[in-house]
This record gives C-alpha cells, sequence and structure tokens, in this order.
C-alpha cells in the first residue's frame, strides 16, 4: 500500500492560514490503513486546526469528510459539494489523490496534509517499511523476491556494497543490508547461482527517469 | 587495446607493489608534493569525492600526472549516471590517464551531504563492465570509440565483509568483469585478512587479478574510534586503538600509527597470493615513503 504520514499541525496552520472555510478532506484506502489520512485521522487533524485557530485568533470553519478513494472519479463526486462550499480543501490522501482533487476542482485550492512516503507494509504494529519503488521493470524473480533497487541504499544489483555487514546496512544502523537478505534467501531456496550472473545496466526509462508514467490498457478502453 | 601503464606493466612482473593514496581537498590547489610519496610507489589513487565535496577527482588526477605520478583515477557511482561517467572515462583518456579504480563510493549520508540526491544509475561491477567495453572501443551502447582507449581496471575489495561465500561471490564478479587489479579495505588485523586470502586464492581468483592489501596508517586513537564509528567498513580492533591511545601525545600517536602500518606491511609481504599493498595515505601522504620504503 501508499505509506504516508501527517504533516505536522504547525505546518498546516501555516499553509491554510489565508483561508477561513476549510475542507478537511480524508481518504478511505491506503491512508486509512496506515493511520496518516482516514475519517479517525481527519477528525483528529480538524480538531488540532480548530484549536490552533482559537489560540491564535484565525477564524477557521472546518468541515470533516472522507471519501472511500480520492484517486477515483466516482467517489470524488461524492464531495463535489462539500468542496464548493469551501475556500480551500485540505486533502489527507496520498500525492495522487490530492492532485486528482485538484485537476478536477481547477479554481480551489487544494493542499496536501500528508508527506507521501513510499509503497510499503506494516511490518508490525506502528511499523512501516519501503519494499517497492515502483521502477516500472521487476526483477524480484532475480532476487529471490527481495527488490535492491528499494531496500539497497545503493541500488546495487550485483551484490553487496563493501560498506555490508551481516547485521546492518551502511547508512543506517537500524536497517538491514537488503544484499545479507538477498544472499540468506537465494541460499535458502537454492537459487546461489543467480548471484553469479552480472545484471547489466539497469534501463530505467520503465522508471520515473523516463518521465510522468502512463499506462494504457487498449483492452479496457471503450 | 592493452593498457600500458607503469602500474599495468608493474603487475606483470614479479616486484611487491607499493601503490598510495592522495584526497583532494575542497579548494582549487593541488598542493601535494609529488616527494612525499618516494620512488616505491607506483601509482597514486586519487579519490573521488571521498569526504564531502572535494576537486574533481580528473583534475586533482592530471595535476598529480603533470607532477611525474602516474595516477589512479578513482570513479564512483554515487555522483555520475552512465551518460556523465563514460564522458569523464573518455576525457581522462584524453588527459593520459591510464588506470581507473572503479567503485561506488560511500553513500552520500555518511560524508555530510545527506540532503543531496544520489545517483546509482549503475553499480561497480556494471562500472567495470563498461570500461571493459570501452577497452574494445565501444561506449556501453554499442557506439564506437573514436581514438584509443586503453585503461588499467581496479576495483576494491572488503576483506571484512562477511559472510565469506558472500564475498568470494561478489569478488569473482568484479573479476569476471574485468578487474585487473583488487585493492582492499585497510587490513588492521593480519589474521583476519590471511582467511580472506586464502579463500581468494582457492576460488582460483589471485591468478586472474592483481590483490593489492589496504593499509592505513592511523593519526591516533581519535581518528580509529571515528572511523570505525562512521563506517561499517573499517573494522578497527580495539588492541590497536589502545596501543594508539597509550601511545603519548598526537605526534607519538601518529607515530605509533606509523609503527602499526609497517609491522602490518612486513606481515603482509610474503603472503602467497598477494602482489602488493595499498597505503591508504589520504591526508597523511607524508607516511608514504617512509612506509613504502621500510619494508624494502
Amino acid at each position: 500500500m501508499i505509506v504516508a504520514e501527517r504533516k505536522t499541525i504547525p505546518e498546516l496552520v501555516e499553509i491554510l492560514r489565508p483561508h477561513k472555510k476549510i475542507l478537511v478532506l480524508g481518504c478511505g484506502t491506503c491512508v486509512t490503513v496506515c493511520l496518516s489520512g482516514g475519517e479517525r485521522e481527519v477528525s483528529i487533524i480538524s480538531s488540532a486546526l480548530r484549536i490552533a485557530s482559537r489560540v491564535q485568533d484565525l477564524n477557521f470553519e472546518i468541515d470533516e469528510l472522507t471519501i472511500e478513494r480520492q484517486c477515483d472519479n466516482i467517489f470524488i463526486e461524492q464531495a463535489a459539494e462539500p468542496i464548493r462550499k469551501a475556500d480551500a480543501v485540505l486533502s489527507t490522501a496520498c500525492g495522487a489523490g490530492v492532485q486528482a482533487i485538484a485537476e478536477r476542482f481547477p479554481e480551489k485550492p487544494v493542499y496536501a496534509g500528508l508527506n507521501t512516503t513510499f509503497l510499503g507494509i506494516l511490518e508490525e504494529r506502528g511499523v512501516w517499511t519501503e519494499k517497492c519503488a515502483a521502477c516500472g521493470a521487476c526483477i524480484l524473480h532475480k532476487y529471490g523476491g527481495i527488490c535492491p533497487i528499494t531496500r539497497c541504499a545503493k541500488r546495487m544489483l550485483n551484490g553487496p556494497c563493501g560498506g555490508s555487514r551481516e547485521d546492518r546496512c551502511e547508512v543506517r544502523a537500524d536497517r538491514p543490508c537488503a544484499w545479507q537478505l538477498i544472499y540468506k534467501r537465494l541460499k535458502d531456496i537454492n537459487q546461489l547461482e543467480r548471484l553469479k550472473e552480472m545484471e547489466p545496466a539497469k534501463n530505467w526509462n520503465p522508471s520515473l527517469s523516463g518521465g510522468p508514467r502512463m499506462l494504457i490498457r487498449e483492452d479496457h478502453r471503450v | 587495446m592493452k593498457p600500458d601503464s607503469k602500474l599495468a606493466v608493474t603487475m606483470g612482473g614479479k616486484e611487491f607493489i607499493f601503490t598510495a593514496e592522495y584526497l583532494p581537498v575542497a579548494g582549487t590547489e593541488v598542493t601535494i608534493d609529488p616527494k612525499l610519496f618516494g620512488s616505491n610507489v607506483i601509482a597514486v589513487n586519487v579519490a573521488d569525492n571521498h569526504h564531502g565535496v572535494s576537486m574533481s577527482s580528473l583534475a586533482a588526477s592530471l595535476a598529480l600526472s603533470r607532477g611525474g605520478i602516474e595516477p589512479v583515477f578513482q570513479i564512483i557511482t554515487r555522483d555520475r549516471n552512465r551518460i556523465a561517467l563514460q564522458s569523464d572515462l573518455l576525457g581522462a583518456a584524453y588527459l593520459g590517464m591510464k588506470n581507473v579504480l572503479c567503485l561506488s563510493g560511500f553513500h552520500q549520508t555518511l560524508i555530510g551531504c545527506s540532503e543531496s540526491a544520489n545517483v546509482f544509475d549503475i553499480d561497480s561491477v556494471q562500472l567495470i563492465d563498461i570500461v571493459k567495453k570501452m577497452n574494445n572501443g565501444q561506449l556501453l551502447d554499442g557506439t564506437k570509440i573514436q581514438g584509443n582507449f586503453a585503461m588499467l581496471i581496479g576495483a576494491a575489495a572488503n576483506p571484512n565483509l562477511k559472510p565469506l561465500e558472500l564475498n568470494i561471490l561478489r569478488l569473482s564478479k568484479k573479476i569476471a568483469a574485468g578487474a585487473d587489479f583488487i585493492q582492499t579495505q585497510p587490513v588492521f588485523d593480519v589474521d583476519d585478512f590471511k582467511v580472506w586470502l586464502e579463500a581468494v586464492r582457492n576460488a582460483g581468483l589471485t591468478d586472474k587479478t592483481a590483490i593489492l592489501a589496504g593499509v592505513m596508517p592511523l593519526k591516533g586513537a581519535a581518528q580509529a574510534k571515528g572511523l570505525a564509528d562512521t563506517y561499517t567498513d573499517y573494522i578497527i580492533p580495539e588492541a590497536i586503538i589502545n596501543r594508539l591511545d597509550t601511545a603519548g601525545g598526537i605526534e607519538a600517536q601518529e607515530k605509533e600509527g606509523v609503527k602499526i602500518t609497517a609491522e602490518i606491511i612486513n606481515k603482509l609481504r610474503d603472503l602467497p597470493g598477494l602482489k602488493g599493498v595499498h597505503i591508504l595515505s589520504g591526508g597523511n601522504e607524508s607516511t608514504v615513503s617512509e612506509l613504502s620504503g621500510l619494508s624494502q
């Protein structure tokens, strides 16, 4: 899922300062699951903004709404009326959701309430980790299901860097070295031979390096 | 084309080789006295933004070359994509460089540039592969190189990298990709290094490449602790740190560091399969001539 975290309340107050009627718009999908932008968080952010407004004499009028998905027209439609009534929208969706709302309401200021951080999973309660960089050309089958693009700080494709340790990455003591994990996993599944093959320079064209991406499925177009 | 650098020629002989290191500074001048390196040093590595932004390794390599020192042009994949890397390699050949060391480089967060984006378009093995292709007259995409291009290809290995099987797999790949020589991270524990070198020998790799063991004259206990705390690839035994610590003041500790390094070099000299020593003298160049002479 897409993992995001909330901007700080002082940051949000600064962003919203010029406006009066503000709609805090939540999203019911990924950011609800990662506890950053769903109905509950919308309520918390709204309360905090109301308090800040009172303390700083800002006269915010905060309205709250959470829709199922901000990246989908069908659900965005449900928010049309409250969005029209507001001076500005604080979207607590991922960056895709924020832009979807902004594109559909060209006359309305739409702000991001979250920092969209990565594609990842819930590792344990309160801990999320990044697993996929959406590079556009998946190579997981070669690395025992562990992504060196995402999980190696140097995106090494042919083995660990000199700073690798069995218990940690060169960069951060609390992160494992992806290559130690790849080695162990390939050994466990009897595929260590894969590490002997030279992986050529990656084609980054399907990634963001090739410019904004677009997917067209002719078989689904009417 | 076959590289004909002094380093390449020496590697073909029986001589025990000394290479050393120069770290360019954040400035516009290369003030190093070439005589510091002494006559036993065959070539001097020029680091590529090793501890933060500094003069480009290409420009500093040229400066050394003009001073009569054969440079090993270090090039890392952290800051340049394949376009810039190949372009700089072509420029290096034009400027007379004949040796290149292919590295990924420390992550930028470790060198005080944590707000910078990194590149890592390719990794160090892929860089070795590209230089080998260029030695055969072609760029990565097959474009024919106009003029002569011939570089002796170097790579790095960390003897401390565990498990040993993964370490050897990785080294084998670098050598298969085309590494003519390997310079290692600094050796502080010769017994540990022997275990690694034996595994390298058993894998048949010492016949295919020249291994130069890294040694580092530490300036004192504080530097040793700092390096060990910042970089995961420096494994400095407590005994060495204690020896430096108890040696006395700054000058005494520095002398002790040189003494320790000289002892390590003497233990390394006769190890089967070892072609020489790479003195990681960056910032401490004045020790090189003593170290490369001491052990003759």
